[in-house]
């Protein structure tokens, strides 16, 4: 009797696993026109469900230790935490003051929020989400990068059109210094000697030796350069430019743009896959995710999504740096 | 449905891509594209609005009027005025305006706040569910801010410095569904001005205090339209044209002990609540008594904005708070 349940228990159970469809993961793209995200399976390329999420979420991150992503809803004052793989959402932080940007450092201790509204850029404690320091910072601090010490945190000043560095044990800000037209994306080559700055305001990356204070180079890509992800091979770096509709591959050792890839509709956050054979985008000004072969450089897909799509994320992305 | 907002969507990225975005860039204004992605989007919502109102309450006007003056040359003057007013504001000249002038005063205020430790709280604090619930959540913001709407309409009427300016906007003896954004500019601001404050106060995040004032344009160009109807049952519940046109009726809308009747922007629950609501079946001529005596408020834009600071100074001026 015993081994007829057991057998049957053992049937049903083979046959539930054979018809449950294969888990497929989910891309996670924050609507930040409307308040909602649009979780798409990620095999197929469709959006499969769209949820309400709080109010302008522009940009996402996973916690250091994979286990959450976190969505910061700037008009909410509140980060929510979603299960990376599933998009489901697991809690709710109220009392982050108009997080806009963020970042932890890399050694964990700190979790940083750029309030590019309100000229604000707060420090909190990365293991405890507890305010240390809120530190006034104008004009319009948008992005931020760490040093691999995590002395540092730079912050690009988008309307007084220069970088400053936080120095993270004192929490203060440390220095200025001024670079091109609106700077927004920042980005710490691997080898922890130069900044990569991209200016809307311009059709260029600026290139900032950030011990020496100096700005070494100009990095030609097109208008509206706009913001970076690694391409996973230590070596190279993807820039949007918003305005161009574009995307450059550049070279973190030569510093030069390598390669240009056309995204139509104002792309601006990028997710790479870990194999490196798709770059999916948001087409800021489209209403779309673009999907595009790294190979071909060409659009495979365009998935409709909702109201000025800003941040993306997938659980299977390519390596950081 | 899916196919408008699709075309839509369309509409607003080529207008944006093909003409705002490369002349902001050009001008280094790059940093605010996308406060000008959603002002081209109120743009193009104002132009299919007007489209729209034209071509619906304008044959409604022209099927069922109050009054007729097809053959007034003053009464076609005084309406294309008002549709002088009306461009400006829904194809978001004034708001845009507006909100420049503002944006620096509510981020300072915000920001200072923030640095004292205060986050202006929201209604979702209060409760979470609305959260996930982001109509119902739209939905009572509105509420309350036509209720703070209420309030100003009162005030607008009581002090005499405010009258004098709101005062343009009761003026129009030809009153038609252009009507609605006649106002003295000063009184928008005004107006926006402490919308915006009670927004902030009440956690009404900056990007959707736009949509709840553009939300209820249409009810309120339909309340001032010039057509023989109100909404039976339903006018307890949403301001219909003859209710409206009692607000701005000489004798009735501005006089008496509330100096009015009929405040409401879309509700009419608050003046039933407050005592102000005047549910007679009625359709009387509108305008203000004192333009039966020769009272000028002007013949066009400007003469109409310049004497509405004149009687705002002559009002300060004589130091009488509200009116008698």
């Amino acid at each position: 009797m015993t081994s007829i349940r057991t057998f049957l228990l053992a049937a049903c159970a083979a046959l539930s696993f054979a018809a449950s469809p294969a888990r497929s993961e989910v891309a996670v793209v924050l609507n930040s026109g409307e308040g909602t995200i649009s979780l798409i399976d990620k095999a197929s390329m469709k959006e499969t469900k769209r949820i309400p999420v709080g109010k302008e979420p522009h940009h996402l991150m996973a916690t250091p230790d994979d286990q959450f992503l976190i969505i910061a809803n700037a008009a909410s004052n509140d980060l929510v935490f979603l299960d990376p793989k599933t998009g489901e959402v697991k809690r709710r932080l109220d009392g982050i003051s108009d997080p806009y940007q963020i970042g932890f450092s890399p050694d964990r201790k700190w979790f940083v929020s750029v309030s590019l509204r309100l000229d604000r850029v707060d420090l909190y404690n990365g293991a405890d989400f507890k305010l240390v320091k809120r530190l006034p910072l104008p004009k319009t601090p948008s992005h931020v990068a760490f040093d691999t010490a995590s002395a540092f945190a730079f912050i690009t000043l988008q309307d007084s059109n220069e970088i400053a560095a936080i120095d993270l044990k004192t929490q203060a800000v440390a220095w200025k210094m001024p670079v091109g037209k609106q700077p927004a994306g920042i980005w710490m080559t691997p080898d922890d000697k130069h900044l990569l700055v991209g200016m809307t305001g311009d059709n260029y990356v600026e290139v900032i030796d950030w011990r020496a204070k100096r700005s070494v180079k100009k990095i030609k890509t097109g208008d509206g350069a706009h913001n970076f992800i690694a391409m996973g091979d230590g070596r190279r770096v993807l820039l949007s430019n918003r305005i161009a509709n574009t995307v450059s591959v550049i070279d973190q050792a030569t510093l030069e743009v390598v390669d240009t890839i056309p995204v139509k509709g104002g792309p601006d956050c990028m997710e790479l896959t870990r194999d490196g054979k798709h770059l999916w985008v948001t087409a800021r000004w489209a209403r779309k995710v673009a999907v595009i072969d790294m190979a071909t450089k060409q659009t495979v897909k365009e998935i409709p999504v909702g109201k000025s799509p800003h941040g993306i994320y997938f659980a299977s992305h390519a390596p950081r740096r | 449905m899916e196919t408008i907002t699709t075309w839509f969507a369309l509409a607003h990225q080529w207008l944006f891509e093909s003409a705002v975005q490369p002349v902001m860039f050009a001008l280094g204004f790059a940093s605010w594209t996308e406060p000008a992605f959603n002002a081209t989007e109120i743009f193009l919502i104002g132009a299919i609005e007007i489209t729209l109102l034209a071509l619906i309450l304008g044959s409604l006007e022209r099927w069922k009027p109050v009054e007729r003056w097809a053959n007034d040359a003053i009464a076609r003057r005084d309406v294309r005025i008002d549709v002088i007013y009306t461009f400006l504001n829904r194809l978001g000249v004034v708001p845009l305006l507006i909100f420049f002038l503002l944006l620096p005063l509510i981020d300072g205020l915000d920001g200072w706040l923030r640095m004292q430790g205060f986050i202006p709280p929201k209604l979702e604090d209060a409760l979470p569910w609305l959260n996930a619930h982001p109509l119902v959540s739209f939905a009572t913001y509105l509420v309350i801010l036509d209720f703070v709407g209420y309030w100003l309409h009162r005030w607008q009427h009581r002090f005499e410095w405010w009258w004098a300016l709101h005062a343009l906007h009761h003026s129009q003896r030809h009153m038609t569904f252009w009507s609605d954004d006649r106002n003295h500019l000063l009184d928008d601001f005004i107006v926006d001005a402490t919308f915006a404050v009670v927004a902030l106060v009440i956690g009404v995040p900056p990007g959707q205090f736009v949509l709840l004032l553009l939300a209820g344009r249409v009810v309120e160009s339909l309340s001032h339209a010039n057509i023989r109807t109100g909404f039976g049952w339903a006018e307890a519940w949403l301001v219909s044209p003859r209710f409206h046109r009692v607000h701005h009726a000489i004798g009735l809308g501005h006089e008496g002990a509330a100096r009015g009747c009929n405040f409401a922007v879309l509700f009419p629950v608050w003046d039933r609540v407050f005592g102000t609501a005047n549910f007679d079946v009625v359709y009387p001529p509108t305008g203000i008594r004192d333009q039966d005596a020769g009272r000028n408020y002007g013949d066009g834009f400007w003469s109409q904005q310049w004497l509405g600071v004149r009687r705002l100074w002559h009002s300060v001026a004589s130091g009488t708070p509200s009116r008698p």
